[in-house]
């Protein structure tokens, strides 16, 4: 009913490609832009912005980044909190040794540090697979949380070892510090993701995104075919790492505003990966169905019992939301191993072909 | 199912009808029942809520308002504390933010949101420079001040004596366990002594076997802990095990929980905290929390005398102190954020007011002002005899010459980096 494809004919190979061949695709893709551009920010609370939307697209933006190593090019890492956070002193030390430098700039150029870290860390990927590539990018986790203690030219020699986000401002707007107001950031936000997942929705559909695939579904068959391995899984590293380390630039300056080493420790990194596994490994909307859920559900949870008015004690809350979070992820695993994006894409099929069931 | 569903409404009826909705002042506290620090953080909360309790039962609130204090659980996370901050901002007088981390973030934002920040023995030292952070508090004692009293009680007086002694620093790997590095080391230079700090990592804070093998290898004369949490009950099991004479053996105060003495009793024993809080049982205080609060079923706590418990009951009695002089300094009852601003800075806690609050003894006498937020009201060293914690110093001061010098120094780079800051020139 809703999506009728009676009268939507192809002609070319090309409108057959699509990036939508169902036009109510692209209407629905319209009408979530129009939400996230005009109508949440017309209608949304500091409480919101700062709690449910940036957190939501910076997260997002981070499990975009893992999963395209994990998802399109099959390399699993358990380094993505210390890419983060690789992207986020970067963009500290660019910020204070260039202050005239453009915050966007700082932030977009700062990625390039993690890339080049991430592929460093990447080389291994050559020879090691599986289970033991995630061992050594664990390893690149531990050294570099370790550095960002211990390197204390990183945070600017502060007694307290953490790092403060100065004021920035952009063509006399704050966008940065404590003085920046929520919707700026928000939209800066928004602007960088929707740059970066239309990026990588166009990188993941051509060669380069095949290649990650063919290296995924079967290195040996890929190298076989004449895929050059080294240089596959190299640029899976490389873009992951510069969408992660833009993602962890964002992280701080964007929404957290002050950040200490040990934040960017393992837990970050588990977090983003179960965002990217439950939503979907080897999808670009799996990542935002995936941050709702682990990052928006606790915050509307937390919510909802005073808004009935039924006044719970807040730690209970807490032990309550723990529990009901858990649940949720075991109950969406068992119902649709292969993620949030699978499970839309099923609905979307029985959709397509109601009224009328296989 | 028909009977789960009756079950779970019961549940949320039950809930609901405990918990009456207050109206009046509303003092959020982002409490941390939950996660690797609850252990030391409920006691304190059970403290800080009792007090507020208390006041509501007994006198109808502060000034003839009712106090709202509500928690809003963080688990000690900095996301879920900006969340809680987030929350209680619109309505709130202060913020309570508990973690070191929380404090770091919520900091800057305070000259926007106008809130002022409580946040009693912790936090950023230099926030006693009340020029630079108008909006910051953290009476009654910094972690600067306890570095420098440790160091006065390790020299019992003579300072000198400490030449060609060595210190060691055995703190968490953390902003909060590098608070009192900038003093101890200008102490080191001055006095000619040897400091040697040995971290603690997060994840090893259960397990500190290499610490004090490198504790044992050194031979310290003296070990000081800024430690929290897991970390101090893992300390102090090793400092028993490596057999480290524990008179020589000295916490911050958050490094001074009964329990953590507890688990290893006797063996304790001349374990030393300074600590600007001490259980009074007999203090008249404690009688109207008992038939107020614990008799009326309205407390969560068990050990009414634990150092913990009691230090919540003063640091609510700070937050209420400041909220009567808010009051009175501006002749109104249901007083706004920038009005508790200035009560906090214009708190007086002589002997006679705390005579009259009946807590003679439990804080030592302080004041605040303008210019110094903090009010630098000393410590008292307890000692570990056993089974509990007993006094075994006078009140010591903390030395201003070093103190303050350190202070301008860091809160001037911190106005710097966070340009631009407004400074109160117009304090004194």
């Amino acid at each position: 009913m809703l999506y009728r494809t009676a009268g939507q004919f192809k002609t070319s190979y090309r409108a057959d490609q699509a990036l939508f061949p169902i036009r109510q695709d692209a209407f629905l893709l319209g009408v979530i832009l129009l939400c996230a551009w005009v109508i949440f920010p017309l209608t949304a609370s500091e409480f919101t912005f700062q709690t449910i939307l940036t957190p939501i697209l910076i997260y997002s933006l981070a499990a975009l980044g893992l999963n395209i190593l994990t998802g399109f090019a099959g390399q699993l890492s358990l380094g993505t909190g210390a890419f983060m956070g690789v992207g986020a002193y970067a963009c500290y030390k660019l910020i204070t040794l260039m202050p005239w430098l453009n915050p966007v700039v700082a932030i977009l150029m700062s990625g390039v540090f993690s890339a080049g870290v991430g592929v460093l860390f990447g080389i291994p990927s050559l020879r090691i697979k599986g289970f033991y590539l995630a061992i050594a990018t664990l390893a690149a986790q531990f050294f570099l949380v370790w550095l960002f203690e211990k390197w204390a030219w990183l945070y600017n020699f502060n007694s307290s070892g953490a790092i403060q986000v100065p004021n920035l401002d952009m063509f006399g707007l704050y966008v940065a510090g404590p003085q920046a107001s929520s919707m700026t950031q928000y939209y800066l936000v928004l602007g960088i993701t929707c740059l970066l997942t239309w990026i990588c929705i166009n990188l993941t559909r051509g060669t380069l995104g095949r290649t990650w695939k063919a290296t995924r579904d079967m290195d040996i068959a890929a190298e076989l075919i004449g895929i050059d391995l080294m240089r596959s899984k190299l640029t899976a590293f490389a873009v992951s790492s510069y969408v992660v380390g833009v993602a962890g630039a964002l992280f701080v300056f964007m929404w957290r505003g002050a950040a200490e080493p040990n934040l960017f420790d393992i837990p970050l990194s588990f977090r983003v990966l179960f965002i990217a596994i439950i939503g979907g490994l080897g999808s670009v909307l799996g990542n935002y169905l995936g941050a709702i859920l682990i990052v928006g559900l606790p915050v509307v949870l937390n919510t909802v019992p005073r808004a009935i008015g039924i006044e719970i004690d807040s730690a209970l809350v807490e032990h309550l939301n723990i529990m009901i979070v858990g649940t949720l992820i075991i109950f969406f695993l068992v119902v649709e191993p292969h993620g949030l994006n699978q499970l839309w894409r099923l609905i979307r099929e029985k959709l397509i072909i109601w009224p009328f069931p296989h | 199912m028909k009977t789960l569903t009756r079950l779970a409404l019961a549940a949320a009826i039950g809930l609901a009808g405990s918990a009456a909705t207050a109206e009046g002042i509303y003092t959020p506290n982002l409490s941390y029942r939950t996660g690797p620090f609850a252990a030391t953080g409920i006691p304190i909360m059970n403290g800080q809520a009792d007090y507020m309790t208390m006041l509501n039962a007994r006198d109808g609130g502060i000034g003839g308002a009712m106090i709202d204090f509500e928690e809003c659980e963080t688990g000690y996370s900095t996301e879920k504390g900006v969340e809680c901050y987030e929350r209680t901002k619109a309505e709130a007088v202060v913020t309570q933010p508990w973690s070191t981390g929380i404090t770091l973030q919520v900091l800057p934002k305070t000259n926007v949101d106008m809130i002022p920040i409580l946040a009693p023995g912790y936090g950023f030292s230099p926030m006693a420079n009340g020029k630079v952070f108008q909006w910051a508090f953290n009476p009654p004692a910094s972690y600067w001040d306890a570095a420098s009293m440790i160091m006065q009680y390790i020299a019992d007086g003579d300072m000198e004596s400490l030449k060609g002694k060595k210190i060691v620093l055995l703190h968490l790997d953390h902003p909060f366990g590098k608070e009192p590095l900038p003093v101890l080391e200008a102490m080191a230079e001055a006095y000619d002594f040897e400091l040697v700090p040995i971290p603690v990592g997060l994840k090893e804070m259960q397990n500190q076997s290499a610490q004090w093998l490198q504790i044992r290898r050194e031979r310290p004369d003296n070990v000081v802990m800024w430690g929290w949490g897991a970390m101090n009950a893992g300390a102090i099991t090793e400092a028993v095990k490596t057999k480290f004479p524990m008179e020589n053996f000295i916490g911050v105060w958050w490094a001074g929980h009964d329990e953590d003495l507890k688990q290893v009793g006797q063996d304790g024993k001349g374990y030393k905290s300074i600590s600007w809080s001490m259980p009074q049982p007999d203090a008249p205080l404690m009688a109207d929390i008992k038939e107020y609060v614990v008799d009326a079923g309205l407390s969560q706590q068990e050990d009414l005398n634990s150092v913990f418990y009691q230090r919540g009951l003063v640091i609510s009695m700070m937050l209420a102190e400041a909220i009567r002089a808010a009051q009175e300094m501006h002749g109104v009852t249901e007083i706004t954020a920038a009005q508790l601003r200035d009560g906090l800075e214009n708190l007086n806690i002589t002997a006679e007011r705390l005579e009259e609050l009946g807590m003679t003894g439990m804080v030592p006498p302080f004041s605040t002002s303008c210019s110094n937020h903090t009010g630098h009201s000393g410590a008292w060293m307890l000692e570990w005899d056993g089974e509990k914690f007993v006094q075994a110093s006078d009140l010591l001061a903390a030395d201003a010459s070093f103190i303050t010098p350190l202070e301008e120094e860091k809160a001037a780079e911190y106005a710097e980096a966070n340009a631009p800051w407004p400074v109160n020139e117009s304090c004194e």
